[in-house]
């Protein structure tokens, strides 16, 4: 029993961050319908970002997360002025899909000739600290990731419900034409939306690197999941994605913890097939 | 008010207006009428800076509007209630009408604007909390005529209001719009297929015929014209 609630645990703890990534990809789908395929390299940016910075200036990782939230917004929107924003107006999924492919081996081949190929960490007192609850042993860092994730997510979910422009970004996802008629600037949505996407991705990036490694593909297995998440969770649904990131880390510790680590992947690719036969036939059920 | 003039207009490749002229007066309901495909929705679409007309003339109020983009005119006054409604089928009502208060003057004037609109449309008060998706065609439209009240029209344009409409919540729609031409002074074009109704709105109205305006003339006029009753009224 312990050993099973140890795993819901960690699983809970690992799942937080797939539904960040799955967040960003959500917000980033719902308002230009295109699937952000360097969505996970953006995370490992983030991640070579805190590392630079707390081995630069001696930063504590956690000290780094705004900083490269920030940083990452701004990679973000430049990359949508410059490169995502025209591309939109060809209308052609295909460049859209080479373009954001392409941007993440530029991004990793990029990280591979500025840090190597070897394995880093960021060294810090509390990296080895457990908490002792019951019977489950908690990791200091992983708690504390845990903490700030569930804090930026609630924030997520009050921004694009309450404030003027999370409505204007729902206002796009929605209906562009009928945002257009009212006056909003979708390019302008466009950029913010693909900034906060991209700082969601680095912020989850910084937030890893209290107990996780940095190598330039570390990102991948993170891109994907945010993948699964957003199909399962529902295109364009944010607390949807929410609770597919959870989900998904569950099932992915307790098959490591109960069959083998081995075929965590496995069978969580295997999970997400049926879940989409299985949806796919309750829709046509209801037709 | 509006004075528009030579306008073309079209996407891409493809020219839908070839020549379109006309003029909407103060306190005016002017109808714009014509069957599927004729290129009414384009016109609006030109008109309020969404397609780039190719050549033409917008003029409202004195000022050249016809490069100008769909904010700019936004923000000049004219407002559309688009074809098809363009609500925001997963937000509430009220999301909905604060999404009309587009620049700083009209949100500052959000709250007095919100009432005068709940009791122009008191369903919509009721159903304030509701998803905009949830309501019936008819609150649906009220809603995006709401929402167009919301920015201060200084011209107002209603894109085919009975589509898919029950006859009964046309007539609503239609004296709403008829009753703030009459008395707060805005200008409604009404862009409609359903002629018979439209020109019982208007005051004068436009035939539109592949691109070029066929027909003008005062509602009573084109009501008991020959061409437009054997063409659209099926008499």
């Amino acid at each position: 029993m312990s050993i099973f609630l140890q795993a819901c645990v960690n699983g809970l703890l690992i799942g937080g961050f797939y539904s960040l990534m799955g967040m960003g990809q959500n917000v980033i789908f719902g308002v230009m319908k295109i699937v952000n395929f360097c969505h996970g390299e953006m995370l490992m940016v983030g991640m070579y970002l805190t590392f630079l910075l707390s081995t630069t200036f001696g930063l504590d990782p956690y000290a780094c997360v705004p900083l490269v939230g920030i940083l990452m917004f701004l990679l973000g929107a430049l990359i949508q002025h410059t490169l995502i924003t025209p591309s939109l107006g060809t209308k052609s999924f295909t460049n859209l899909l080479f373009l954001t492919v392409g941007l993440g081996m530029l991004l990793s081949n990029g990280a591979l000739v500025l840090f190597g190929s070897e394995y880093r960490t960021i060294p810090t007192a509390y990296s080895q600290t457990y908490i002792t609850l019951g019977q489950v042993n908690l990791s200091l860092p992983r708690l504390i990731s845990f903490g700030v994730l569930i804090v930026i997510s609630i924030a997520l979910f009050a921004f694009l419900k309450y404030s003027t422009i999370g409505k204007q970004i729902r206002a796009v996802s929605q209906n562009p034409v009928g945002a257009e008629v009212v006056g909003i600037n979708a390019k302008r949505i466009y950029i913010l939306t693909y900034g906060l996407g991209t700082a969601l991705a680095g912020v989850a990036g910084a937030l890893l690197t209290g107990f996780y490694t940095i190598f330039p593909t570390a990102g991948a297995a993170f891109g994907f999941r945010a993948l699964i998440v957003v199909v399962v969770g529902g295109l364009g649904s944010i607390p949807g994605a929410f609770f597919a990131g959870i989900f998904l880390g569950i099932l992915e510790t307790m098959v490591a913890l109960f069959i083998s680590p081995s075929y965590s992947d496995l069978i969580v690719f295997v999970t997400f097939i049926v879940i989409l036969v299985v949806r796919q036939m309750i829709i046509l059920r209801r037709k | 008010m509006l004075k528009v003039e030579g306008l073309r207009a079209g996407y891409g490749a493809i020219n839908i207006l070839w020549d379109i002229s006309f003029e909407v007066r103060e306190g005016e309901v002017v109808a714009i009428l014509g069957s599927n495909g004729a290129g009414k929705t384009t016109m609006v679409r030109a008109v309020t800076g969404m397609v780039r007309p190719s050549a033409g003339s917008v003029n409202f109020n004195g000022e050249e509007l016809a490069k100008k983009s769909s904010r700019y005119i936004l923000d000049k006054g004219i407002v559309q209630v688009p074809e098809g409604r363009q609500i925001f089928t997963e937000m509430t009502v009220l999301e909905n009408l604060e999404m009309g208060a587009f620049n700083k003057p009209t949100r500052e004037v959000f709250a007095r604007n919100l009432e005068t609109a709940y009791g122009r449309f008191p369903k919509l008060k009721e159903r304030a909390k509701q998803a905009a998706g949830t309501l019936s065609g008819g609150e649906q439209q009220m809603l995006a005529v709401a929402r167009a009240l919301i920015g201060m029209p200084r011209l107002l344009i209603l894109d085919e209001p009975s589509l898919g409409l029950a006859p009964n919540i046309v007539d609503d729609i239609l004296d709403v719009a008829s009753s703030m031409a009459r008395n707060d002074g805005i200008a409604v074009l009404l862009v409609e297929q359903d002629i018979t109704k439209a020109l019982a709105c208007a005051d004068r109205g436009y035939v539109i015929e592949n691109g070029r305006i066929a027909l003008q003339g005062a509602a009573g006029e084109l009501a008991t014209n020959e061409h437009v009753k054997k063409a659209y009224l099926g008499i």
